[in-house]
């Protein structure tokens, strides 16, 4: 279950003044890092929405990513809408394809519902791979940028363009903490945590899993749309498994069901990554034994560790009623 | 379009299923006894390849590859069941995923730092070079060993399993862990020596695929999926499954190619997807 | 990244202030704008894969690059950051608009992927900064998408495989059936071999286009291929699955004769294939055995530096030096004087006799019909036939 802690809510204002000092006072590709951990804080969050909460461990997250990215892509490249309403048909696209893959995915669990998402996001990649009227894997171009000059902001601007992802970052987390501390993300858990009892208590299972997955879906379209806008280009690249699969090291490193920890998560592999790649190209091998660690340590994540230090600090000195479920990685276990 | 056309087709078949099963066999009675899921097995295969194609090299001979490489490849097995496998064991199938994740890409660039980033290659034995007759067809001699060892392996559990007392003991413990330990059966040993027994034939299916595939570093990396998929279509943990998985798909990947071609790139995933929305648990579930 | 060390401290001194100004947050640009302006030499930026699929690739260019400049003795007058592009266009682009913006480059080069290249062409067209293909093929980059600003001295998909096609309609082979990745640069090698083939009077009687990068059983596709009669199978493979592909053909005994674009049979692979690539006959852009004077003394000191025999990449890289140092000699100092010389950059080097296009920006170049053979115990690249000064047509292509 989850609750929006003062300390979650510190944290992730604290992350964000982080990324957009660090984006303002860095140079030139500090920004293009920011808005790499952007896009992959936004695709984290979508996915421990599922997998935290839901205890859905998806494979096709970076799929449905690409889907929202070629919809919009689609809608404004080729067909000539307007980048507006070709944005709105991508969320939509990835809100169905998402929704249709929880769907028919409901009835399997654990490691059957990671292979059938698998499944169904390395067909959208080869769909995609094969399409020779988008350019095939050699991805597709000519897609322009939104123009709000409007309202006063210059999206060429790179400095620009990064706040404007760290709103929308802001607002992907807004929207799902919201969502989760609803009856729905609390039905959601139940389901994880028993989903027979549920069922008894008349919860359509099935379709509220669906529900969560369509949820989860358009805040993966978002992380699309972003991708989309920052290149101005899209390549199949996106939809790959391996996308899911650095978006689930992403959620684990972070903490698993805590949202927060995504953000985290995110920030820590990226800047890892680039500052490890500086040196040597043996940058994978040291993510291999941070992710070793991070379980040895006891599964909870860099952010959900801390969480659980500070949980078992406050209940022995201050508040021994206060026992929340905040530090324990939610799901984990049973996925 | 003649007959021979299509034996030479199903020989192909067979001959695909077979280096599936001996990849996914490993995979699955790992996690049928210890409940883990070892994604660190698709490493161990390339190393099975990588350690062929170095002790090949030193002693420029096949065989002492074949034979040599699936024990060094245990020995590796065993050094993660003491330091890794051994304390995950009940940690999860989550946090066991995501350690042997890790795994994977930790051997990805030990292979790179030891043997470089360019594509390897190892020759087949001499006496198994060119092809033979068979079945009315000239089929290439290497393929038909291939054929034979996933026959035979197949053949060697089912009896290991079957009539022995260690098969029994196995099986016990596959139906419930903790009774067979009441029973007296040491039941870490078991674990311990079914896990190298597993890390054996991901090795050997390492250093026999290597003559006919060449080693890359991805190639841990690029055959994980089929080999899950095997896994999962058969149904995790069961034997059974994993040899209807490795003969579903290599039938269909190889008689997709030849009638479908166009269609065969998706044709495993959709199988994947059909067969999961029907039967959640895999086709052949395994017990207990 | 330590991959590349000419001006060695200039790298290490940045790197520190780079790290510096990251963890105060602060004075970056203050930083950097010191060590910028001290002093007047070309900074090149050099975009390759170093992890991943193509990191062979990627560290043979290098290695010709590096060779060129160290051999010209003209260390000191070139900057060289380099970058590793992942294979994945949108780290290729984040990383060439870092080296632009940031580093403020002169000019790049590099490039394995035409995915990568893809992403970068309009950034790279609008930054007005010239950039060097040292190796992706799409043909459309030097067509309908060449821009001013991109010169390829690697090769174009087409210009591999069109003079193959000519050729072996003239040499009598009536029949063909092809097989070749199915990704868009398979499918332009494929298309290109067939149309010229066409045009000469021969039939592609079979064409099938197999699952790129999970095709590990090519023995159905190559069952598909002898049943069909033709004269001989074309195809296009690289890198791993060229080194399956001609094992697997071998092991088959198939009677069919194998052709094929020269990255099926490249030096780097040809011996992981063994005796299964003897016989086999492609064309490429260049071979290791060619017989002229400045093949000789680059395979020599390449030998002498790297103790391997060079590849049709680690001299696409070395020519990316020349080329560039070239275009500095002719009074490139800065991103415009460098995009307007390279394109008049013509030399012989170890392929033969090169030029740029003017008309697309393309490499003009002889492409090599081999065939490859045992001599001595080892594999070598035997030459048939030369096909002089390929030049692409400017299909498309304004400037």
């Amino acid at each position: 279950m989850f609750y929006q802690t003062k300390f979650r809510s510190i944290t992730l204002i604290a992350a964000l003044i982080f990324l957009a000092s660090y984006a303002s006072f860095g140079s030139y590709f500090a920004r293009e890092i920011v808005v790499e951990i952007i896009i992959l804080a936004i695709l984290a969050i979508s996915l421990d929405l599922c997998a935290g909460f839901g205890g859905m461990v998806s494979l096709c997250h970076g799929a449905i990513m690409g889907v929202a990215a070629y919809a919009f892509a689609i809608m404004s490249a080729k067909l000539g809408w307007p980048l507006f309403p070709s944005a709105l048909i991508g969320l939509l696209a990835a809100v169905v394809v998402s929704g249709l893959v929880g769907w028919v995915t409901a009835r399997t669990n654990g490691i059957f519902f990671i292979m059938a998402t698998l499944a169904f996001g390395q067909m959208a990649y080869t769909f995609f791979f094969k399409s020779r009227w988008l350019g095939g894997d050699d991805g597709m171009g000519g897609i322009s940028r939104f123009d709000l000059s409007a309202i006063g902001l210059e999206m060429n601007n790179s400095l620009t363009f990064t706040y404007l992802g760290l709103g929308v970052l802001l607002l992907a987390y807004g929207l799902t903490a919201m969502v989760m501390r609803s009856g729905f993300g609390r039905t959601l858990s139940g389901i994880h945590v028993n989903e027979d009892r549920m069922k008894a208590l008349g919860v359509n299972t099935a379709a509220h899993r669906a529900k969560a997955m369509a949820f989860s879906g358009f805040i993966a379209g978002l992380a699309g749309l972003i991708a989309a806008q920052h290149t101005l280009y899209i390549s199949p690249e996106l939809l790959i498994w391996t996308t899911s699969g650095e978006a689930l090291i992403v959620v684990i490193l972070g903490g698993l069901g805590t949202l927060v920890g995504p953000v985290i998560g995110a920030i820590l592999l990226v800047l890892m990554k680039h500052e490890i790649s500086d040196y040597t190209d043996y940058w994978h091998a040291f993510i291999g034994l941070v992710l070793i660690f991070t379980v040895l340590a006891g599964g909870r994540g860099v952010f959900g560790q801390i969480e659980y230090w500070l949980n078992s600090l406050r209940s022995r000195h201050h508040d021994p009623d206060n026992h929340q479920t905040a530090g324990k990685p939610q799901g984990g276990d049973h996925a | 379009m003649d007959l021979s056309f299509w034996i030479l087709q199903f020989l192909n078949a067979m001959q695909y299923s077979m280096l599936l099963f001996l990849l996914s066999i490993g995979l699955t009675v790992i996690f049928g006894l210890l409940h883990f899921v070892n994604l660190a097995h698709a490493s161990l295969y390339m190393m099975g390849a990588y350690i062929g194609i170095s002790v090949a090299a030193l002693t420029g001979s096949f065989w002492a590859a074949f034979f040599l490489a699936p024990v060094i490849v245990t020995l590796i097995g065993a050094m993660l069941y003491f330091t890794l496998i051994d304390r995950m064991r009940t940690a999860g199938p989550m946090n066991q995923v995501l350690v042997t994740f890790g795994l994977i890409f930790i051997f990805l660039d030990l292979v790179r730092m030891g043997w470089g980033d360019i594509a390897l290659g190892l020759d087949g034995p001499q006496s198994l070079s060119g092809t033979t007759r068979f079945l009315g067809v000239d089929y290439p001699a290497y393929r038909l060993f291939i054929i034979a060892l996933g026959l035979g392996v197949m053949t060697t559990m089912w009896f290991i399993l079957s009539r022995t007392q260690i098969g029994a003991m196995i099986r016990a413990s596959v139906e419930n862990t903790d009774m067979a330990a009441a029973m007296g059966i040491n039941v870490s040993t078991l674990f311990f020596l079914v896990f190298c027994f597993g890390c054996a034939l991901a090795g050997l299916a390492g250093v026999a695929a290597a003559p006919i595939l060449s080693a890359t570093t991805t190639m841990g990396i690029t055959i994980l999926i089929p080999t899950l998929i095997v896994v999962v279509i058969g149904g995790l943990g069961s034997l059974e499954g994993a040899i209807a998985g490795s003969i579903i798909i290599g039938f269909m990947e190889t008689f997709g190619a030849v009638m479908i071609p166009s269609f065969s790139a998706v044709l495993t995933y959709v199988l994947l997807a059909v067969v999961l929305i029907w039967r959640p648990q895999g086709l052949i579930p395994a017990r207990g | 990244m330590e991959k590349y060390n000419l001006s060695y401290w200039g790298t290490i001194v940045k790197t520190i202030a780079t790290k510096l100004a990251l963890v105060t947050g602060l004075c970056l640009n203050l930083g950097f704008s010191m060590i910028s302006t001290a002093s007047a030499e070309t900074k090149v930026g050099l975009l390759l894969p170093y992890t991943g699929t193509y990191a062979a690739l990627g560290n043979a260019i290098t290695e010709g690059f590096e060779l060129a400049i160290e051999e010209a003795g003209r260390e000191d007058e070139f900057t060289v950051i380099v970058e590793d592009s992942e294979m994945k266009p949108p780290v290729g682009l984040a990383k060439a608009r870092k080296l632009v913006y940031q580093d403020e480059v002169d000019v790049i080069a590099g490039v394995v992927s035409s995915g990568v290249l893809g992403a970068m062409r309009d950034f790279i067209h609008q930054s007005q900064v010239p950039l060097i293909v040292a190796n992706a093929g799409n043909n459309l980059a030097t067509g309908e998408n060449c821009s001013p600003y991109i010169v390829r001295v690697s090769f174009s998909n087409g210009q591999i495989n069109r003079p193959m096609g000519t050729w072996l309609a003239e040499n009598g082979v009536k029949t063909i059936y092809t097989l070749a990745p199915d990704y868009a640069a398979g499918h332009q090698m494929i298309d290109a071999f067939t149309k010229a083939f066409t045009a000469a009077g021969g039939e592609v009687i079979g064409s099938e286009f197999t699952p790129f990068g999970q095709t590990k059983d090519f023995g159905p596709y190559l069952t598909n291929a002898q049943a069909s009669g033709a004269d001989g199978i074309f195809v296009f493979y690289a890198g791993g699955e060229a080194i399956n592909f001609v094992k697997q053909y071998g092991s088959f005994d198939i009677k069919t004769p194998l052709y094929g674009s020269g990255f099926l049979t490249s030096p780097l692979y040809v011996e992981a294939e063994g005796e299964a690539a003897i016989g086999v006959r492609a064309s490429l852009h260049y071979i290791p055995t060619l017989d002229t004077p400045e093949n000789k003394a680059f395979i020599k000191a390449f030998q002498a530096k790297y103790n391997a025999m060079p590849s049709e990449y680690a001299v696409q890289g070395y020519d990316a030096a020349l080329a560039l140092m070239a275009a500095v000699d002719n009074g490139g100092v800065d991103r415009a004087t460098l995009a307007a010389q390279l394109p008049r950059v013509s030399y012989v080097g170890p392929r033969g006799p090169l030029e740029i296009d003017p008309a697309t920006n393309n490499i003009v170049q002889n492409i090599y019909i081999y065939d490859t053979v045992m001599e001595n115990g080892v594999l070598t690249q035997k030459m048939i036939d030369t096909v002089p000064s390929v030049r692409d047509d400017a299909a498309g292509c304004q400037m």
